[in-house]
């Protein structure tokens, strides 16, 4: 059987969730390698749960929330993109590719734009190959 | 700016360079200014320096001179373990890595700025005690206990016991893994800009050199201690001599041009093909014991409860050497936009992973990111306060 890469895509409730809502309901087709996580608001987001989802075998990483200037609790998104973007430095600068971690914004009605970039997330995930930090701790 | 020597005899011969930094302190517990003053003495031998809290003024003497070999934080002692300075009024000696630790903490109101006054030396480095022993007993054929002083000038590690003195370039040390810490060596910033004062010999020359230190003054509260401080007579100035200015303003370029050259040269071993890095990065940290070490000397961390062992959610799991790779992720992404480059994690971890390097690289890539420099008294940390900007 051919790999699947397992992905976990954080979307906040207001915009994404409700893009990846706009996209089943409108029937579009997207890699069903992708695991959906709710929150409330993107700035929920702890960095440590993208870490968390890398240490449990995850293969990759997204993360969306509402454009700027769009979250329903103002601020959230703003509080994201600093987060994202450090955990960002931390990640490659430890060697682990940018193609396992994604950070952009979908709003509700982007039902089309969700589901394209699932498909990219996925097939670039695809492309990179398992990924495990573990590997040398479990094989000794 | 001025040249600055004590006028008590007693301090003038056992501090360096006219005991500058000896005489204020002593000044500042005997006028009341402060409650106490923390600094560092010397513990078993040369290569040893330990913190230490002083309120009676007699016993400041034991402080004079400089250790090289103080590996210290004072940052931490200072909010560890004298609750930040929020009972008492102290005066605390700083080297420029200390001086931002403290302002890094002040941001994070973990140290009350209003209660502390930061005496700033100069630095060039310090050495690692262990290391600094075999070095003298191998270039110098020396026994390390026989040194009664050393002093790094001119690029030259000098060395001087009771018989005179010797000196090896201090490039030719560490090309060969001695000389200074490998942190120190990278760092950039040698004269302590965010203390209130900041003291040291770089500077004075003509008749007064090696006995007087040069003192700038960074801040209000530093410009009034030293006014206080020469009304009340015990401390002696001079105009410096331009020339000598120059030289200082020289010689902390030279060392922040070495330094960047380092940094260069460090960072670029992990800059290779990204799997390579990953592959060298997952190595490091497979040797890792989890003791913890790095969390409790690290001056920035301070939480009472930590991700590190928490049980709901479990972020870490628990009963698994090494650790995951996580571990060191978690406190990275908590911390790392204040790291100062002490050095502190990477000198107590048994393991000897080089921690201090990868929390610079880090950091200094933050810096270009958020534009945020870390240390000085302007902006707080990105992580934790920042304006409602996209793409900042």
């Amino acid at each position: 059987m051919e790999w699947e890469p397992k992905i976990i895509v954080f979307c906040c409730n207001w915009c994404s969730y409700g893009g990846a809502d706009t996209a089943g309901t409108a029937r579009m087709q997207y890699p069903p390698n992708v695991r959906v996580i709710r929150v409330m608001c993107s700035g929920r987001i702890n960095p440590l749960f993208i870490l968390k989802a890398f240490d449990e075998g995850a293969d990759g990483v997204m993360v969306a929330g509402c454009h700027f200037g769009d979250c329903h609790y103002d601020r959230g998104n703003f509080a994201c993109d600093r987060r994202m973007t450090a955990l960002k430095t931390v990640l490659t600068t430890m060697g682990i590719e940018e193609g396992r971690f994604f950070l952009d914004w979908i709003s509700a009605s982007e039902g089309e734009k969700f589901a394209n970039t699932m498909t990219m997330v996925s097939e670039k995930v695809k492309e990179l190959g398992p990924f495990s930090w573990r590997q040398k701790a479990e094989a000794g | 700016m001025c040249y600055a020597w004590g006028s008590d005899d007693e301090i003038a011969a056992s501090g360096e360079c006219g005991g500058a930094v000896t005489t204020i302190l002593k000044f500042l517990l005997e006028d009341g200014i402060v409650d106490a003053v923390l600094a560092v003495k010397k513990g078993s031998d040369l290569y040893d320096a330990v913190p230490t809290l002083i309120s009676d003024p007699e016993k400041i003497i034991e402080t004079a001179g400089s250790l090289h070999c103080g590996t210290l934080n004072m940052a931490k002692t200072l909010e560890k373990y004298l609750d930040g300075a929020r009972n008492m009024k102290i005066a605390v000696t700083a080297k420029p890595c200390d001086a931002m630790t403290l302002v890094e903490l002040m941001k994070r109101e973990q140290i009350d700025e209003d209660n502390i006054i930061v005496v700033g030396v100069n630095c060039g480095g310090t050495m690692p005690p262990v290391k600094a022993r075999e070095m003298i007993e191998k270039f110098y054929e020396i026994d390390p206990d026989a040194v009664i002083k050393e002093e790094i000038a001119k690029g030259n590690l000098i060395i001087e016991t009771a018989d005179g003195e010797q000196e090896i370039s201090i490039d030719e040390l560490e090309d060969q893994g001695y000389g200074r810490r490998t942190n120190c060596r990278r760092c950039e910033i040698n004269i302590p800009r965010m203390a209130d004062l900041a003291l040291g010999n770089w500077g004075v020359i003509g008749p007064l050199a090696g006995k007087a230190t040069f003192v700038e003054v960074f801040s209000e509260k530093g410009a009034d201690i030293l006014d206080k401080a020469i009304n009340a007579g015990v401390l002696n100035t001079q105009e410096p001599i331009p020339k000598g200015v120059e030289i200082r303003a020289n010689i902390d370029k030279i060392m922040a041009k070495l330094a960047s050259k380092w940094q260069a040269k460090d960072f670029d071993e992990s800059r290779g093909e990204i799997m390579a890095t990953f592959a060298q990065y997952l190595d490091e940290f497979d040797r890792c014991i989890k003791c913890y070490g790095c969390r409790e000397s690290c001056p920035i961390c301070y939480c009472e409860e930590c991700t590190l062992e928490a049980d709901g959610p479990e972020w870490l799991a628990k009963g698994t050497i090494p650790p995951s790779p996580m571990f060191h992720m978690e406190r990275l992404i908590h911390m790392v936009d204040s790291c100062t480059n002490c050095g502190q994690c990477e000198e107590v971890c048994p393991a000897e992973i080089p921690l201090a390097k990868i929390w610079h690289e880090i950091n200094s890539k933050m810096k270009e990111v958020y534009g945020y420099e870390r240390g000085v008294k302007e902006g707080m940390p990105p992580f934790s306060y920042f304006p409602l900007e996209a793409g900042k």
